[in-house]
């Protein structure tokens, strides 16, 4: 390393150089690099971790000093996971997937037509009623988790895959997302021409709006079935002890019973976990994108 | 960008169609249940804990009943009694059998009216067969309702290691270890050289030291008026407890938990208190060490520590075909089976006669007699009477020893936070 | 299951648009007034609908429940409580010790987080080869689920065999008697907050990242006159700069930490037992809320609680964002 490290001497007039330049026009040094992958590794390092225990022995899970290396057991590990009756862990990654993908493609359809209408429409009342979105946003959940749960029960959902969706099925953040979206990328002239032609409002979401706000579909969907996937006060509520529990449910179920073992716990969060790694790997750059175009507009 | 964009839209759109199909899949084995009654098919669920034996047991009745299917759903333990309570006031959602513990009995008990009565399902028959005490605990007050059948007694013994006890030089058979400890205190005594000898710790935890010591006395946390009485039975249990911590014999380790079930793969304790039903624990958790654990009476004289029945919730859809199963799950064949397979103590005398619990040696437990080391503790007992808030007293006051074992308490001034989460927890 | 039905187009005009061509002048006429005056609000009505039903309903239900008695475990006890529930909510020493837990968690866990995310930001706003790989490597713990990665850091925690501890041991601690993490509130509080820390960091990471690009060049040009370093260029221009989304990032984890659930419910050896600990050292209000409603059945009681952890978030936010302005914004 020290090798790498540049001389005292010519190291000084290029940071004179540098001052005054934005940072992110410098460039990254080797530093940086060295503290970013320290970063990334301890990111990474419980994941990892959690795939090494999934795949060794109880031996190996309980020796010191702890094994680094992954062992052969992944599958059978997941075997016993998967044929644990009372886990239900197979139908719970099913469940997680109807319950996320639902709540995903019912959050983008309602947000974008509201966000629509909130970009591009004149009605009275427009932004007062924004502003009333916005400040659903700083509602806590946790506030009427009680008189929920008694709701539900009045539905006759209690315990069931409905009551988990429901509650989700829109979002004040995806509203507020997609009208920002569609404000900036939806040219005012198109819509207007389209209504001159006679082009009724739905129309003009169909062909005109729809269209150009795939990538924002993208961004938000993968947000949302992130988070739903994530989920876990509300169903652990809902979905402890039926024979439908999401896959986290199922984990902490996998977690508390009498015959807990570590290697089998982790196999099976790691087996809930490769979903979003999947999603992580194809779409990370619009995760990226997602949290930080957020930021920017909040 | 723009192409993932699409393809990420596409992606949304296959999964949703995806979801649908699925959706309409499960939505048939979600009704299943009701639907195929219809046709006489009936699926029947039962909530235990632990392992009850129930596997080989699943599979004979599914045999013979084959429009039957049995679901076996064992949880952990307090979480499935609590789970009961809310499906049983929610009013939907609870198995079709559930298996209730002696410390939870009184409580559903008293709610009589959400359980099916098994009198008129013509269990009357029954009540000659059980120990009085066992048929009794599940009465409703009214003696009108029976709501669940017996399934096993906890009688008391110790389970030790001989493998380790040889080590430590001390006496190996089961006869000799016995006569090492007629009293608690010789039994610290005897572990206080153990741990000397070894340096290894000797006992599993302090809870496991109260909660036997708790079910050999006369009352344990209520008497039959309801009211909490720690300075009874609880005292004398609690400070054995804490001798116990105080001498270094506890491993500190918490019961039914993962690192407890590690404590048994590195010998991290060589003696547990073992009620009948421990030995299921033991076998499934570390089924390499058969043949190196043995069984002597436990000190201070007999005792009942859990035991269970079946119960069957009203709200069910199919309660005849759960009372059938139950019926048979407790014929002397299944009750044999079950012990056999897992060590749990029949609940009906009649079978500690029989020659085969009488003559059984269990392989795992070194050849020890199970049948007849059980049987005799359980035949001359006088039942506790276990309080409506049993439970959650009983998990609170352990709460406290766990904090002794932490070191996050004192042992001289623990037992005053015992009485007072014990208050709470009548009280919750 | 009626998912399929769950979902109703709430306007399909469709069949109607294709129909106008063909209608009168009367009925287009009729169909574009509709279609200005009231579609809007169909647009926007599945929002509000679905919200006033799982949302507002619930809070304002849950003021009514606070006020009654609501037990799970005996339904023949009801009526109006009036305020008993908050009575003894003040007297409730698990309250009390469940808000220490979650101020001192929340505060292990928030003030690190920002710090450090600042400097992964910061990190993360240089020239760099492979820009995306590595913001896309910060949001690994994000994307992973805490269910997941909680029963990870459970394990790492653990006594006898937990990484931590070995971890210690090389440096020379707690050879003879291992640290037992979840004993004391000190350590089980820094191993919670530590998996806090380790979610957040990035995602946190990315929202000052963004603010950070947004900056003006010129900003620094200016500022090169002091002569000012990298680190002096962080503190003294970009922090101030970027203070919106300092204060939004803030009041995002109150909100957050003052709700923490799921790291306290996993980190239990037994998570069924909601318990936070052999006597709560790390149970937060949320952990209570559920063992109160869900364990103990009291859902009167619950509701309570959720008030008042409302109203404590309320005013913790509302500080935070003030201090937080008055921090950074003497500046601008």
């Amino acid at each position: 390393m020290t090798a790498v490290a540049p001389p005292a001497k010519p190291l000084k007039p290029r940071r004179r150089a540098e001052i005054g330049r934005a940072p992110q026009d410098t460039r990254g040094t080797w530093r940086t690099y060295i503290a970013l992958v320290a970063v990334l590794a301890l990111s990474a390092f419980p994941l990892y971790w959690m795939f090494v225990i999934a795949t060794s022995t109880d031996e190996a899970v309980s020796q010191i000093p702890p094994s680094v290396v992954p062992g052969g057991e992944f599958v059978n590990n997941l075997r016993e996971v998967f044929t644990l009756q009372q886990v239900y862990f197979a139908a719970s990654l099913i469940n997680s997937f109807i319950v996320a993908i639902v709540v995903t493609a019912s959050t983008l359809f309602f947000c974008s037509l509201a966000g629509f209408a909130f970009a591009k429409l004149r009605f009275p009342g427009r932004d007062k009623l924004m502003v009333v979105v916005i400040l659903t946003l700083t509602v806590p959940n946790q506030l009427g988790i009680v008189a929920l749960y008694i709701l539900m029960g009045k539905l006759g959902w209690n315990g069931t895959l409905l009551s988990v969706i429901a509650p989700f099925l829109v979002s004040a953040f995806g509203v507020f997302y997609m009208r920002q979206f569609i404000m900036h990328s939806v040219p005012d002239e198109l819509v207007e021409s389209a209504r001159m032609d006679g082009a009724l409002t739905m129309r003009v979401y169909w062909s005109i709006v729809l269209p150009a706000i795939r990538p924002a579909l993208a961004v938000l969907g993968l947000l949302t079935f992130v988070a739903t996937w994530n989920e876990f006060q509300w169903p652990l509520i809902q979905l402890n002890g039926t024979e439908f529990p999401t896959s986290m449910v199922a984990l902490s179920d996998l977690a508390s019973g009498n015959y807990v073992i570590y290697r089998r716990v982790l196999a099976g969060a790691f087996a809930a976990t490769i979903p979003l790694l999947v999603l992580l790997v194809l779409g990370g750059r619009q995760i990226v994108r997602g949290i930080m175009e957020g930021a920017v507009k909040s | 960008m723009e192409r993932f964009a699409k393809r990420g839209v596409a992606l949304i759109a296959a999964g949703l169609a995806g979801s649908l199909v699925l959706a309409g899949c499960s939505g048939q084995d979600l009704e299943g249940g009701s639907d195929k009654a219809a046709e006489g098919q009936v699926t029947l669920k039962v909530n235990f804990w632990g392992d009850m034996g129930l596997d080989k047991l699943k599979a004979a009745y599914e045999k013979d009943h084959p429009n039957v299917k049995i679901v076996l759903n064992s949880g952990e333990y307090n979480a499935q009694h609590e789970d009961l309570q809310k499906k049983l006031v929610a009013g939907s959602g609870a198995p079709d059998i559930s298996a209730v513990d002696e410390g939870f009995i009184v409580q559903f008990r008293g709610q009589s009216d959400k359980f099916v009565n098994l009198l008129d399902k013509g269990a009357a028959s029954y009540e000659s067969k059980y120990l009085p005490w066992k048929w009794q605990q599940s009465m409703s007050t009214d003696k009108k309702t029976q709501i669940g059948l017996g399934t096993d007694v906890g009688g008391l013994a110790m389970c030790y290691r001989s493998d380790l006890f040889k080590k430590a030089g001390l006496p190996t058979d089961r006869e000799s270890v016995s006569k090492l400890w007629t009293t608690w205190d010789d039994f610290i005594k005897v572990g206080q050289q153990y741990v000397s000898k070894t340096g290894k710790k000797f006992v599993d935890s302090g809870t496991n030291m109260f909660n036997p010591v708790l079910a050999q006395q006369p009352q344990g946390f209520y008497d039959e008026s309801e009211q909490l009485q720690m300075d009874g039975g609880p005292k004398v249990a609690f400070d054995v407890a804490m001798k116990t911590i105080d001498a270094g014999l506890s491993a500190n380790l918490a019961s039914f938990q993962p690192n407890w079930d590690q404590g048994f793969k590195k010998d991290q304790f060589a003696v547990l208190a073992c009620p009948a039903w421990m030995l299921g624990h033991i076998q499934d958790t570390a089924p390499e060490q058969k043949g190196k654990w043995d069984i002597a009476t436990i000190p201070g004289g007999g005792g009942n520590w859990g035991g269970s029945w079946w119960t069957i919730p009203k709200q069910g859809k199919n309660t005849d075909e759960a009372y059938k199963f139950v019926e048979w799950m407790v014929q002397p064949a299944q009750q044999i089976e079950v012990f056999k397979t897992v060590g749990n103590l029949p609940s009906q005398p009649a079978l500690y006669k029989d020659p085969a619990v009488l003559d059984y040696k269990k392989e795992f437990m070194s050849n020890a007699p199970t049948g007849q080391i059980f049987a005799a503790t359980a035949e001359g007992l006088k039942p506790q009477y276990l309080g409506k808030k049993n439970g959650p007293t009983r998990v609170a006051v352990e709460n406290v020893i766990t904090r002794v074992q932490q070191g996050s308490l004192k042992s001289s001034a623990a037992w005053p936070e015992a009485v007072k989460a014990a208050q709470k927890a009548a009280t919750s | 299951m009626s998912l399929t039905r769950s979902a109703p187009p709430a306007v399909n005009p469709e069949p109607a648009h294709r129909r106008a061509p063909d209608a009168g002048p009367k009925s287009r006429n009729w169909l574009h007034r509709f279609d200005n005056k009231r579609v809007p609000y169909l647009l926007i009505s599945p929002f509000f609908l679905l919200f006033a039903i799982f949302g507002l309903f619930p809070i304002v239900f849950n003021g009514v429940v606070a006020l009654r008695n609501w037990r799970l475990d005996d339904p023949t006890l009801t009526g109006w409580a009036g305020l008993a529930n908050f009575e003894k909510l003040i007297h409730d020493d698990a309250f009390w010790n469940a808000l220490f837990n979650t101020f001192g968690i929340f505060i292990l866990a928030t003030v690190p987080q920002l710090l450090i995310a600042l400097m992964v930001a910061n990190l993360l706003n240089r020239k760099l080869r492979a820009t995306s790989w590595w913001r896309v490597g910060v949001l690994l713990p994000y994307v992973t689920p805490v269910a997941a990665s909680t029963l990870v850091f459970a394990v790492f925690f653990s006594r006898d065999n937990g990484m931590a501890n070995w971890l210690l041991s090389l440096v020379g601690f707690g050879q003879d008697a291992p640290l037992d993490w979840r004993a004391q509130k000190w350590s089980a509080w820094l191993a919670i907050a530590t998996m806090v820390n380790w979610k957040w960091i990035g995602y946190n990471a990315l929202l000052y990242l963004s603010a950070m690009q947004s900056i003006p060049k010129d900003v620094y040009e200016a500022a090169a006159v002091d002569g000012a370093g990298p680190w002096r260029q962080l503190w003294r221009i970009t922090v101030p700069m970027i203070q919106p989304v300092l204060v939004f990032t803030v009041v995002l984890s109150t909100i957050g930490g003052l709700q923490l659930f799921n790291e306290p419910m996993l980190f239990e050896e037994n998570p069924a037992a909601a318990s936070g600990g052999s006597n709560g050292q790390w149970q937060t209000i949320a952990q209570l809320i559920y063992k109160v409603g869900w364990k103990d059945l009291n859902l009167g009681y619950a509701a309570a609680m959720s008030w008042a952890l409302f109203l404590i978030i309320l005013i913790v936010a509302a500080l935070n964002a003030l201090a937080t302005n008055r921090l950074g914004g003497g500046r601008r």
